[in-house]
């Protein structure tokens, strides 16, 4: 169970996501951000209701970095501990914008 | 056939049904015909025969002299009387009548009446009548007569009619037609009665009856049979014919001929053609099922192949090195699915190095099981050929970032074992934390150097790093599936418990160890479904020392 809450303005796109991030909702959110970043120069991701994160999740937050490269910036908000720890294990610390 | 069996209350068929009920109709039909036909034909019969009756009866008061009644009855005239008592005679065996009389009522309360003139012809309808004499006198019959004598006493009518239809007692239905007699001044001054034989209304009755009945039967049967001709035809048969295509349908399970066409009856069109579509839909249903079975049939034998093939890539016979004292190795792996994206992998790289190593690739099922064999070969094919595990990882890295247009990644762990010294160089590439076991400690978390993920980004480095080990340590790594196995409630079974499972086989055999830990996580999942495949691999490193003092 994953809900998406999407608000994009004058290139600023803000996805707040509130549930468990794994195999099955992880395509949701690659529709709903791969759909709607071609115009957005500043994607925020706020993981304040986000519970868990699998690695099909830690995917979609890596394409999302790279389509977002060159053309503006990613940041991840408001992570929790435990993803934290994931984001750490898996070094996704070192390569996202983590705030 | 079933069905009609088991209800048992099945009632016969349209046809049957349907005739039946057009013979009762027109029995009923028959009935009421005949009754109207013979209550009007009755009616109709008795007023001609009224009309006529008064006539006979009014030409017969012309052979009576109205003036000489009471004459007669005192005795006078006696010539005169015995003459038209013979014209009378004569007329009533003439005319067909049974009776001809004439009577003086008395008009105080028309309660008697006596005689003056009486003619009797018995052969006319078999009867017995004996003719009353002059001046015979008798009470009125009834208050019918009474009623009519009066009303023509007073000049009311010019003729009264009693009918008796239904008599019994030998007396056959007859008609009396009672007329006035008028003296010269027109005063009445007595009744002329002729009674006539109905015999006719009798005997046209039963031919009658008979006639209705006949024809009412005959109609009946025939329009019985053009019904049951016309049923059978419109009806049952496009009804047998739906219910015989039915049933082959149900047999057989192909397109039959098609139905429409049937009957241009509306209702029995619409069925065909709804048995036709149904028909028609059944069987491309039919033969999507049996192709989206065939196809999944195929689908799982191919998984349960590519299964195999997976879990015979990777070595799962055990005890892995039977003659080697110097370590004991063991490891499980449990797919979600058929297939899945872990992979554990072991070898001895020459007679002193053992290269160990464990993956997680994102996502599940046949594509990560694709990119997991993928990966597996390339770093076991890089292992053989030399270098750290760091320089392992980097090569595995860019050549896998070259072709992964599925932007999939895999987390691995790479460690190389130096046997005879306890040496162990690792590298962790985004996987989770190895947990150590010293030989005289617990299981704890290994805080290694991490880099990231293989298959992320083209230009990821990574770091050894060394530990050593001594006889009786262990090393277990496993996949995110163990902490993050998951019950019905959505708990995650979590490192803690991971590491109490651990510690609570910590001085068994790697094997052991494992079970243990499966059997913890077993018992805290419960009967919710595997979410994600489960990699353990763990080896215990005994050393040289320990083969030497080995009982």
């Amino acid at each position: 169970m994953l809900n998406i809450n999407k608000t994009v303005e004058n290139g600023k796109a803000v996805f707040a996501l509130e549930g468990r991030l794994d195999t099955v909702t992880a395509p949701d959110l690659e529709n709903e951000v791969m759909g709607s970043i071609e115009d957005v120069n500043e994607l925020t991701l706020d993981f304040a209701g986000l519970d868990y994160i699998s690695s099909a999740g830690l995917r979609v937050l890596l394409a999302a970095q790279k389509k977002m490269k060159g053309r503006g910036s990613m940041t991840v908000t408001n992570v929790n501990g435990s993803i934290m720890d994931i984001f750490e294990v898996t070094g996704f610390s070192e390569i996202l914008t983590i705030e | 056939m079933t069905n009609e069996k088991k209800n048992g209350k099945i009632r016969a068929g349209v046809a049957v049904n349907i005739i039946g009920a057009i013979v009762i109709l027109l029995a009923v039909f028959g009935v009421v015909v005949s009754f109207i036909g013979y209550a009007s034909f009755t009616t109709a019969f008795k007023e001609e025969y009224a009309v006529s009756t008064y006539h006979m009866a009014d030409t017969a008061t012309t052979l009576i002299n109205g003036d000489h009644l009471d004459a007669y009855l005192a005795g006078d005239e006696a010539e005169e009387y015995e003459r038209t008592q013979n014209y009378l005679d004569v007329y009533c065996k003439k005319i067909s009548v049974s009776l001809i009389y004439l009577i003086q009522v008395d008009r105080s309360d028309y309660g008697r009446f006596v005689s003056i003139f009486n003619s009797v012809d018995n052969s006319v309808d078999d009867s017995t009548y004996t003719p009353w004499e002059l001046g015979h006198e008798r009470d009125t019959t009834n208050d019918e007569y009474r009623q009519k004598y009066e009303a023509l006493y007073a000049g009311e009518s010019a003729y009264e009619t009693v009918y008796r239809t239904k008599v019994s007692g030998g007396v056959h239905p007859h008609v009396t037609t009672m007329v006035p007699v008028k003296n010269s001044s027109g005063e009445v001054v007595g009744i002329l009665c002729m009674q006539r034989p109905m015999r006719e209304i009798h005997d046209a009755q039963r031919p009658y009856l008979r006639r209705v009945a006949v024809s009412t039967v005959l109609l009946a049967v025939v329009a019985s049979v053009f019904a049951a001709l016309f049923i059978r035809r419109q009806f049952v048969k496009p009804i047998r014919k739906v219910a015989n295509e039915t049933a082959r349908f149900a047999k057989e399970n192909t397109k039959g001929e098609p139905l429409r066409g049937i009957s241009r009856y509306r209702e029995l069109a619409a069925l065909a053609e709804s048995i036709d579509t149904m028909e028609t839909d059944m069987v491309s249903y039919i033969e999507n099922l049996t192709e989206v079975t065939a196809e999944k049939e195929r689908i799982g034998a191919e998984m349960t192949l590519a299964s195999e093939i997976q879990m015979n890539s990777i070595p799962n016979v055990f005890p892995a090195f039977p003659e080697r004292r110097d370590f004991d190795i063991f490891a499980s792996m449990d797919p979600a699915r058929e297939v899945g994206g872990d992979f554990y992998n072991f070898f001895m790289i020459d007679d002193d190095r053992i290269a160990m190593m464990i993956g997680d690739v994102s996502g599940k099922g046949v594509p990560a099981a694709l990119f997991m064999m993928v990966t597996n070969i390339l770093v076991s094919d890089r292992t053989y050929m030399g270098g750290t595990p760091a320089e392992i990882l980097e090569f595995v890295n860019v050549n896998i970032c070259a072709h992964n247009k599925a932007e999939m990644f895999v987390t691995v762990w790479l460690g190389i074992l130096e046997l005879s010294t306890g040496k162990l160089t690792a590298s962790n590439a985004g996987h989770e934390y190895p947990v150590i076991k010293r030989a005289d400690g617990s299981f704890e978390i290994l805080r290694d150097k991490h880099g990231f993920v293989i298959g992320g980004l083209a230009e990821s480095k990574y770091k050894d790093y060394e530990l050593t080990l001594s006889p009786g340590d262990k090393i277990f790594v496993y996949t995110d599936g163990v902490p993050e196995a998951t019950d019905a409630e959505n708990n995650l079974f979590g490192q803690q418990r991971m590491l109490d499972a651990l510690n609570g086989a910590a001085d068994e055999t790697p094997e052991q160890i494992l079970n243990n830990v499966r059997r913890e996580v077993d018992a805290f999942v419960k009967d919710a479904e595997q979410f994600d495949d489960l990699t353990m691999l763990c080896i215990e490193y005994k050393g040289q020392g320990e083969e030497k003092n080995d009982h």
